[in-house]
Parts: structure tokens; sequence; C-alpha cells
């Protein structure tokens, strides 16, 4: 089972129809993420990045070809399957953090947990993710307009992995901080690779990718490298 | 499904946009008061109408034949000048109606003097037969007499003329038809069809009969045990009666009543239906707060759904803001319909004892059974939309 590859483009073309005719946006794309790797997709804006960011997330699937993740085929899932294999398999992290403002620092963490499980919150796993991210217990009540971009990323990054997903989905994650705040979060994604976290990064930032142990390039919907 | 944390968005979105959820509410409140304080206001006159007229719903009155040919042959008698019943046709109504209770009513009116040199005044005097006026009457005080010499009153005849048991009646023009004793106070009875005795003197047959110079009956009332044999009682009557020609007319009181009563109910049906389109004016606005509330956040609905939220959670999630408020604002105004009942009461019907009872209150669940379900409704389409937002599309919604 761990030999299985986390995740699987085999041959994707994504096809946008449009009253003047379609827009292939990925075009005959294939490649492997394997359990444990760190890696950035790079590529210009227009290339296909976000294209290949929501079929990696689940939140779109091929018009051909095969995505598996973990091992799941997801071209012919349900909506409802293709929202139990993102709240189960993938932790999303946004540029813009996206938490939910109605909700404090343990409750945006622990929000996943509870689609899951369908009940009233575990506050202790909860606890123990954001240690894991390196977030003062003092801020666990706070609501998110409270905390600083960092701290808001921090708790993000707890909530992407309170479900322990096979992959953690990120989309310039940097983007929307300042370099030595950034360079922080990194750091972290960095050490939780470490433990064994599977990390896929979309960025532009060539000093962000650097990070990464893999790069893949991408443009006008194909793989350079 | 993880209702616990979206009924709790839902509670907050609620506080956070207070006015706008205040505002929203208090069309629903309004349409609940509407609602519930006209049907309030419709029951208790139905009831106050009732309590005067429930004491005679178990009657089949027999009157002669008004606007008719003169009688054919063999069952003449009584009085040439005004319309009777004869002894004759008492016999065969009490035969048809056995074994429900047929009671022959004389009826008049005449002028009499309560103690020497008090005014004359006029009222209603009736004569029945002793052994059947414990079926028809029920006594406040006193007995029923017996003797010829004795009478009843009804109870706003005593207390508009100050009279009690023991007091004299002189009948008549000065007294010349005689004086009587009051030996009982009947018990008040209402508008009636039957015999109205609130305001009149009843008297035994015999006197009646020698003092009028009648031997016939001007009504017969059936007292029927069984409520469901008022058709059947009336039927056999009428075939008895007007085999030839037409005798007798007859009165079923339950039918009548039944007919005033669908009357009201139909003023009450139709000033709650008014009510009503209040409640469908809230409703639209219901409508708008939850498609803004929708609007407004389409961005988190689009983490939600990217983050593994069901489309179903994100529909609840919605309902519930829409339950909230519909609940809030209906048991308001069903709180509210209670003290507006209360004051409609008291200033239309000077009462408040028809407020109180299950029939009125009734109304007050349907206001607000009424306010929850357009809220729902109303919330349905803004929660649909929601839930079925493409969340690619949601997630980039700035």
């Amino acid at each position: 089972m761990n030999e299985q590859p986390v995740m699987v483009f085999r041959d994707v073309t994504k096809v946008y129809p449009l009253p003047a005719g379609g827009v292939t946006a990925l075009d005959g794309v294939s490649f492997q993420v394997d359990r444990g790797e760190f890696i950035s997709v790079m590529g210009p804006s227009g290339s296909g990045k976000s294209t290949l960011l929501n079929l990696m997330g689940c939140l779109d699937i091929p018009t051909t070809g095969d995505i598996f993740i973990s091992g799941s085929r997801i071209g012919d899932m349900s909506d409802t399957e293709l929202t139990c294999l993102r709240r189960d398999r993938i932790g999303f992290i946004f540029q813009y953090f996206n938490l939910f403002p109605l909700l404090n620092t343990l409750e945006n963490v622990t929000f996943p947990l509870m689609l899951k499980s369908g009940k009233k919150a575990d506050t202790e796993r909860g606890r123990q993710v954001l240690r894991s991210v390196q977030l003062e217990e003092s801020l666990y009540s706070h609501t998110p307009t409270e905390l600083s971009g960092g701290q808001q990323q921090r708790v993000a990054i707890a909530r992407a992995l309170i479900n322990d997903p096979d992959i953690l989905l990120c989309d310039e994650p940097t983007g929307n901080l300042d370099s030595k705040t950034g360079a922080g979060i990194m750091d972290l994604m960095t050490e939780l690779n470490r433990k064994g976290t599977t990390i896929i990064m979309v960025t532009h930032d060539p000093h962000i990718a650097e990070y990464s142990k893999r790069t893949i390039r991408i443009a006008d919907g194909r793989i350079e490298s | 499904m993880s209702g616990g944390i979206f009924w709790e968005i839902a509670k907050r979105n609620v506080r956070i946009h207070l006015l706008r959820s205040s505002l929203a509410m208090l069309g629903i409140i309004i349409g609940v008061v509407a609602i519930a304080s006209m049907g309030i206001l419709g029951n208790s006159l139905v009831l106050t109408v009732s309590d005067s007229l429930k004491t005679v719903g178990d009657s089949v009155i027999v009157t002669p034949h008004v606007g008719g040919n003169t009688r054919g042959f063999g069952s003449g008698g009584g009085g040439a000048s005004s319309l009777t019943l004869s002894e004759q046709d008492f016999l065969q109504i009490k035969r048809v109606s056995a074994p429900n209770l047929a009671i022959p009513v004389l009826q008049t009116s005449d002028r009499m003097q309560l103690g020497v040199g008090s005014d004359e005044i006029v009222a209603a005097v009736y004569g029945l037969n002793p052994d059947d006026v414990p079926d028809l009457l029920k006594l406040k005080e006193g007995g029923y007499s017996r003797g010829n010499s004795g009478c009843l009153v009804g109870s706003t005849f005593a207390k508009d003329h100050n009279v009690k048991v023991g007091s004299r009646i002189s009948i008549g023009t000065d007294g010349n038809k005689g004086t009587l004793r009051v030996t009982g106070i009947i018990e008040e009875r209402g508008m009636a069809f039957d015999v109205s005795t609130d305001s009149a003197v009843v008297t035994t047959k015999d006197w009646f009969d020698a003092a009028y110079n009648r031997d016939s009956y001007d009504k017969i009332v059936v007292k029927v045990k069984n409520l469901d044999d008022l058709p059947v009682v009336k039927t056999a009557i009428e075939k008895q009666m007007n085999k030839r020609d037409t005798v007798v007319d007859v009165m079923d009181t339950r039918k009548t009543m039944d007919t005033i009563f669908q009357a009201f109910g139909q003023i009450t049906t139709f000033v709650s239906a008014i009510g009503g389109i209040s409640m469908l004016v809230a409703g639209v606005s219901i409508l708008n707060i939850m498609m803004m509330s929708v609007t407004e956040r389409i961005k988190e609905i689009g983490i939600m759904r990217s983050i593994g939220a069901q489309r179903k959670e994100v529909m609840a999630m919605f309902l519930y803001e829409a339950i909230i408020l519909g609940v809030v604002g209906s048991v308001l105004g069903g709180v509210m319909s209670l003290i507006g009942g209360y004051a409609i009461s008291t200033l239309m019907l000077q009462t408040t004892k028809y407020l109180f009872v299950p029939s009125s209150l009734i109304h007050i669940v349907y206001g607000m059974t009424f306010g929850i379900i357009i809220c729902v409704i109303c919330g349905i389409y803004p929660a649909w939309r929601a839930a079925n937002l493409n969340p690619i599309d949601a997630l980039r919604h700035e």
C-alpha cells in the first residue's frame, strides 16, 4: 500500500467547451507523485497551472485520460465521492488563507474533522495539530481577523493537516505574505515533508520553488520538464 | 451530517447581521400576528354566539305551516284566527317521535303587574305541561311549580323587574287573568329556537288553557336524546304530518346552528387569508435576505466545498438560517398574538374568556406553523443555489 503512488496523471487532457470552440487547457499531461515527495509546479499565467491544480484537488474531472488519487480513479466519481476524497485525502492551502470568519482558530482547524466524523469537534486533536504548526495556545480562541497573515496561514495549514491527508496541495502559500513570514511558512512545510507529508505546491516564485525536491514546469498545457 | 458546526455557523451569521435578520423577522412577526389575531377574533365571535345558542342544539321544532292553504278536513279546531296544532296533531307527532320526548308549547304575550300599584309591563307567557318542564328548563333558584297558582320566570325577567322566589305577578289587564306566585327562576338560556324564557313567565298548561281559552298548541318541541337521530325524527314527522298538504314546518335546530357557524367559519377563514397575504410579503423578504446571504458568502461556500463539505451540508446551513429566522420570528409573533388577542378580546368582546380555549389558541399555532413553513419554503431556493455552486467558480469569486 505504501509503495502505491499517491497521485498518477495518465495522458490527461482538459478542454473547456466555449461557444467559439473548445479551449484546451491541458494537453496530454502525464506524471506521478510518490509518497513523501515535495514537488513544486511552476509556469506562467495561462499555462494551465490552475486547471492542473483543480484536477489535482479533485475539484474537476478530466475530459480524457485518467487521474488516480491514492489508487482511486476520479474520472467517473460522483460529486459526493469527489467531495469525500477532498475531505479525507487532500489538504488545501490557499494564497488568501481562506479561513472561515465566523469560526475561531480551533473551530476552523477542526472543521474538516467535524465534516468527516459528523460529530462535535475533538478539540484535543485540534490543539495537537495547532501545536505542530507552532501556533501559540493563546490564539486558539481568536477569530481569523484577529490574527496576522503568517498566523492565519499556520491555522490554514493545521486545518489542511487535521484529517491526515495523503497530499498537501498548496496554491501560492506565501503569495500573500512578506518574505520573512513566507520563509517561516516554507520552513514549516519543509519540516512537515521531512516527517513524511507529501506536498505539491503551485507557485511562480523561483525562490519558493527552491524548497521543493522536484519541479514540474508547465507551459501551454504541456509539461516541459 | 455534521449538523452541529453548520447550525453554529448559521446561528452566528444571523447574529452578525442582526439588523437585517431582525427586519426580516419583523415581517414574519407581523404575518403571524395578523393570521393569529384574526383567527382568535373570529373564533371568539363564534364562541360568543354559540354560548347563547347551544342550549337548543338538540331539538326538532314543529310549527304550523305558515303561508299555506287552510287546513284540510278533520283536523280543524283551535283558534280560527291563528294557526295552531291540535291535540290530534300532537299525538301523531308524539307517536312518530317516540322514544324522544315531544313537548307541546303554548305561548302568547300579555300585560302583567308586579305587585299592587306598580307599572304594567308586557312579557311573553308560556304554558307548559308541568311534567315536561324539568326536561326543558333548568332552574337557578326555587322549585318547579306543580299547582296552577305557581309560575316560573326567566332570569333576565327576574333581574330586570326585581322578582324573587315568592313574588307575585298579576297577569292580564288589571290582573284579570289571575295572580301567580313565582316558585322558581329559570337559568339563562340565551336566544333559543324552542322557548325563549329569559324574559318570560312560564305557567302551567292548565292555567294557560283556562286563562286564554285554548285547546291547541303553538308549537311542539321534540327533545332528541341522541343528536344523530335529529334528521331521522325530522323526516319521520314530516312524512307523518305532511302527507297530502304541508301542514307543519319542521326545523332541525342543529342544522340551523350549523349554517350559522359555517358562515362564521367562512368569515374567519377570509380574514385569516388576508393575514396570510402579509405572511407572503414576509416570505419575499426572507427570500431576499437569504439570496443576499448566499451572494456575499459565495467564496466561503467555495472554501467549504473544496475542503470537503457536501452539497447537502451547505444546503442545510442556509436552511438552518431560514429556520432560525422563521422560528424566532414565529415565536415572537405567537407571543405578540396572545397579547394582541387579549387586547382585541377586551376591547371588542369585553371578555377574554374565549381567548384561552384550545379553539382560539390553535390559531396562534396555525400562524406560527405557517410562518415557519413560509420561511423554510423561501429558504429552499437560495440554499439550493448555494449548494449547487461550482466550487471552482465559487473559490475564485471575490
